[in-house]
């Protein structure tokens, strides 16, 4: 019965917390841009609005990727939240980046097909990364199920720090944040080739938008592990980053998609393999 | 009950190909439908028997011996004059070495009172996956040669299907025989069908190429029959239960055993073309497609991993078991990155099985009840996805006449069922529910205590996702035009949709396979089983859990609702490109500054400069030798 609860709150609840936060980031763009900017609920109109529109579509089967791209971002979701094993989640999400990659490249637009082939890079970027999260997590509690982490004595960030900057880029990269954004340009979302969802109106496109809420909390929760055994400061953490993100966006202008290649399997894999290398030396345990 | 069905086994398969033989070109249709059916009757009724050893002893012994040794004297005497003819020396070496290798065993090895079949529940899965996955590739056969041979002006179906039939005879020989001196015989005996289908086209190309596999794979052979010979002559034994037995005493035999044991593996390795011996499984691409479709799911490169499945007690936990471990991941991860970079659709599925090979050999060398459990359970699932995915790229190309990727862009208008299955094959091999990315979960689970093949493994796998979704994408991608339209036949779809509907089924019924054959097999092999407990619908480990069933679940109601809501207000337009389209002709195309018009074209990322054949190949040869040096020193006990 409890667990019924929990899904319909996680189902109400989550696009409520990212349509604000999605607001919150354009409010605060805003400023930062010397503008007043949207009221804050301006996500929440867009996406009432496009679902009063017609259907557009090149090609019948694109709403099929987009739903199975909702719905197995909500199943992530909630096998976050149900404290689930992090490995599993991270392949029922891959299910979810690997459908909307699908739904652009079916209906043959060069925009989508384009948008589509980058964000396949941002994959094999991010991938490995949050794997190697997966990683640290298991050898810091003997276990993939999250439900370990409640038990913890001290926080994983105390161990994992340098996994965790790698996964503050990680968060921009699925975020599709500056300077990561080229596979859908989001910046302020005032440009008519979306990339990716360049093929997408009216209800298709307010699927995506509405699963990008959940997407915001769900990324969030994965940083808000981090902390989990405190969950205020786990909360609070996740907040941060989310903050962080945005002011990254703010300050960066895109990149080609060779540069982040790069920059991933250099820089943010070495990091990350460095940290594993110190769990797996030091043979720390958290339980 | 259990011995005939051993034998017929073996039997039948010899029967059908000598029918094919025998039996004129209109009839093969019919021949290739009964031995489908009758391939699965004796398939099943192998399981339904139950396990068991099936010692063959007294006069029939001696019968079967001698036709052993005849028929080893013929492969040896077919491997000379066949080198000798086309002028191959590096194979008539081979040959000579793997002559005199024969003539010192016969000479001085000790000949066995008696032999024996063993049927333990990998034999039964292999023999469910030679004898359903491979008669299913034999009729798919029947629907594709023809084409096939009217394009090449070839007249060769006679030795075609002789040559497939010979193979799955060979093959449930193989996985069956428990005597190694017999399971030596059959593992020449496939080295030598493949040659024989490799070389199909008669042509240069070809015989290179099949060359190639025949050298590759003596090596292997002789890597093995060295390991064989050690064996017999210095610790009695010629059975591989003999092996894992004599293992089991004590760690001074465990270790004794690791320099045979490794000579035997990488014997393996040849036959599973693991680096630096993957370069024959890639010209086995000139065969005609259902030939590479039988190499790579249902025998040849089976019957390496089979062997290493196999010997795992007499490695587990030992450094030689390590150093397999690491070899495996490389490959894992090294193929993986060539399978990037190619554009051939083929070519990206060779470099995948060599690459999921490897991750079953990894498992196996990580050498615990779950990461063997796993290595078992993606020898299942790979042989059906892998299967499935040859005969569709074959059907493809004859379809489209091209086997390049940025070709098959717009295939779901032009082939919607051919397209929907090779879509789901490909689905099946990278993301769940399904079984081969469930089984990447188990031993990524199961790997997580060595860092580097861990490592391995996690870059293989985000390598993985990249190009098959790349793939997949593009497949399913929609252009306008319809000119190819596909040839329907039964005897090509009845085939796909058997694989394709295992894949559904193999997948829902997980844990019940798991617990028939996998969870009991490992207890013979390690003495203990995996702890993988949960209700139906759960995978749970000692260090995870997965609700498969809830993916499931999500999917179809995925479904579900993607079919309620088709028919809601859905508009269908030409796409986008920001206004420039022509309206005159068929919208689909740009106008361009001289008032012309102009197809636009995108195609996929390959990353030819990063992880191309040429940046990568070399490197892998180094490494793989080095990994493969260090796994014998590690048998000598360095």
């Amino acid at each position: 019965m409890n667990d019924i609860l929990t899904i319909i709150l996680v189902l109400i609840g989550a696009p409520i917390l990212g349509c604000l936060a999605s607001g919150i980031d354009r409010k605060l763009t805003a400023r930062l841009q010397g503008r007043v900017g949207p009221p804050l609920l301006q996500p929440y109109y867009d996406v009432r609005k496009l679902l009063s529109k017609d259907n557009i579509v090149v090609n019948p089967s694109q709403n099929f990727y987009v739903i199975v791209y909702l719905a197995f971002i909500i199943l992530s979701l909630l096998m976050l939240v149900f404290k689930q094993d992090f490995l599993m989640i991270i392949f029922v999400y891959t299910v979810a980046s690997v459908a909307l990659v699908v739904g652009g490249m079916s209906t043959g637009s060069p925009y989508a097909r384009i948008g589509s082939s980058r964000e396949i890079m941002a994959i094999l970027s991010y991938e490995p990364v949050l794997i190697l999260y997966a990683l640290a997590i298991y050898l810091l509690t003997g276990t993939f199920k999250l439900s370990a982490l409640l038990d913890a004595s001290s926080p994983l960030l105390m161990y994992t720090p340098l996994i965790f900057i790698a996964m503050i880029v990680v968060l921009n990269i699925k975020l599709k944040k500056s300077p990561f954004d080229y596979s859908t340009s989001h910046h302020g979302h005032q440009e008519l080739i979306k990339g990716m969802t360049t093929e997408y109106g009216g209800p298709g496109f307010a699927t995506i938008e509405i699963a990008h809420f959940y997407e915001y909390v769900f990324l969030t929760g994965l940083i808000f592990l981090f902390w989990a055994s405190a969950p205020v400061i786990g909360v609070l953490i996740g907040i941060i980053a989310y903050l962080l993100v945005i002011v990254i966006d703010n300050i960066t202008a895109r990149v080609y998609w060779q540069w982040m290649l790069k920059l991933s399997w250099t820089i943010l894999l070495v990091i990350s393999l460095v940290n594993i290398a110190f769990l797996y030396v030091s043979g720390v345990k958290l339980i | 009950m259990i011995e005939n069905t051993v034998m017929l086994l073996i039997i039948v398969p010899l029967l059908f190909s000598l029918l094919f033989i025998a039996l004129p070109k209109s009839l093969y249709k019919y021949l290739a439908w009964a031995f489908f059916i009758i391939g699965i009757a004796l398939s099943v009724s192998l399981v339904l028997g139950g396990t068991g050893v099936v010692p063959v002893e007294g006069p029939n012994f001696a019968m079967y011996e001698n036709i052993v040794l005849v028929l080893e004297v013929l492969v040896i005497l077919y491997i000379l004059a066949v080198s000798a003819k086309y002028k191959n020396w590096p194979t008539l070496g081979l040959g000579i070495i793997s002559a005199a290798l024969f003539a010192y065993t016969y000479a001085n090895v000790p000949g066995a009172e008696s032999a024996s079949f063993n049927i333990d529940q990998l034999s039964q899965l292999m023999i469910l996956i030679v004898n359903i996955v491979g008669t299913a590739i034999i009729l798919f056969a029947t629907g594709y040669m023809d084409q096939y041979e009217e394009h090449r002006h070839l007249n060769r179906q006679r030795t075609f299907y002789f040559t497939m039939s010979f193979f799955l005879a060979a093959m449930n020989g193989l996985v069956m025989s428990d005597t190694l001196g017999w399971l030596y015989l059959f593992w020449e005996l496939t080295t030598l069908c493949s040659f024989v289908l490799i070389s199909y086209n008669m042509d240069e190309e070809g015989i290179n190429n099949g060359f190639r596999a025949l050298s590759l794979n003596l090596v292997g052979g002789v890597a093995m029959s060295i390991g064989i010979i050690l064996l017999a002559t210095k610790y009695d034994i010629n059975s591989l239960t003999g092996i894992a037995t004599y293992a089991g005493t004590d760690a001074v035999a465990l270790a004794a055993l690791a320099l045979p044991v490794a000579l035997l593996c990488i014997g393996g390795f040849a036959k599973s073309a693991q680096m630096p011996f993957h370069s024959w499984l890639l010209g086995a691409m000139v065969a005609p497609t259902p030939v590479s479709a039988l190499l790579h799911s249902s025998t040849m490169v089976n019957a390496g991993v089979f062997l290493i499945v196999k010997l795992v007690p007499a490695f587990a936990n030992t450094s030689l078991g390590t150093a397999i471990a690491v070899y495996g991941s490389f490959t894992f991860v090294i193929c993986s990155a060539l399978a990037l970079s190619q554009r051939n659709a083929k070519r990206v599925l060779a470099y995948s099985t060599i690459a999921n090979l490897g991750l079953i050999i990894a498992s196996a060398g990580i050498g615990t009840p779950l990461a063997v459990a796993a290595s078992m359970m993606l020898i299942l699932f790979h042989a059906i996805s892998k299967g499935l995915l040859f005969l569709c790229t074959g059907e493809i190309e004859h379809t489209i006449g091209s086997r390049d990727i940025e070709d098959m862009s717009g295939l779901i208008k032009k082939a919607p069922l051919l397209t929907s299955i090779a879509a789901l094959g490909m689905i099946s091999m990278l993301l769940p529910p399904f079984g081969v990315l469930l089984t990447k979960w188990v031993s990524m689970e199961a790997a997580s205590n060595n860092p580097v093949v861990i490592i391995f493994i996690v870059l293989g796998s985000a390598l993985t996702t990249v190009y098959y979704s790349k793939w997949l994408g593009t497949i399913l991608s929609s252009s306008m035009d319809k000119n190819a339209v596909p040839h329907k036949k039964l005897e090509t779809y009845f085939p796909l949709s058997v694989l394709a509907l295992s894949i559904i089924g193999t997948s829902i019924f997980i844990f019940s396979i798991y617990n028939y054959f996998v969870g009991p097999q490992v207890e013979i092999l390690l003495g203990n089983v995996p702890n993988i407990t949960g209700p139906v619908g759960q995978f749970t480990s000692e260090i995870g859990a997965f609700d498969y069933a809830a993916v499931f679940v999500v999917l179809a109601l995925a479904i579900l609702i993607y079919l309620a809501t088709k028919n809601t207000t859905t508009r269908k337009v030409n796409f986008y490109m920001c206004g420039e389209n022509n309206l005159e002709k068929d919208g689909l195309m740009f106008r361009n500054g001289v008032c012309d018009y102009e197809k636009c074209s995108v195609s996929n990322i390959y990353l030819q400069n990063i992880f191309g054949e040429s940046k990568l190949t070399t490197f892998g040869y180094a490494i793989s030798i080095i990994l493969i040096v260090i796994a014998l020193a590690g048998g000598v006990g360095l």
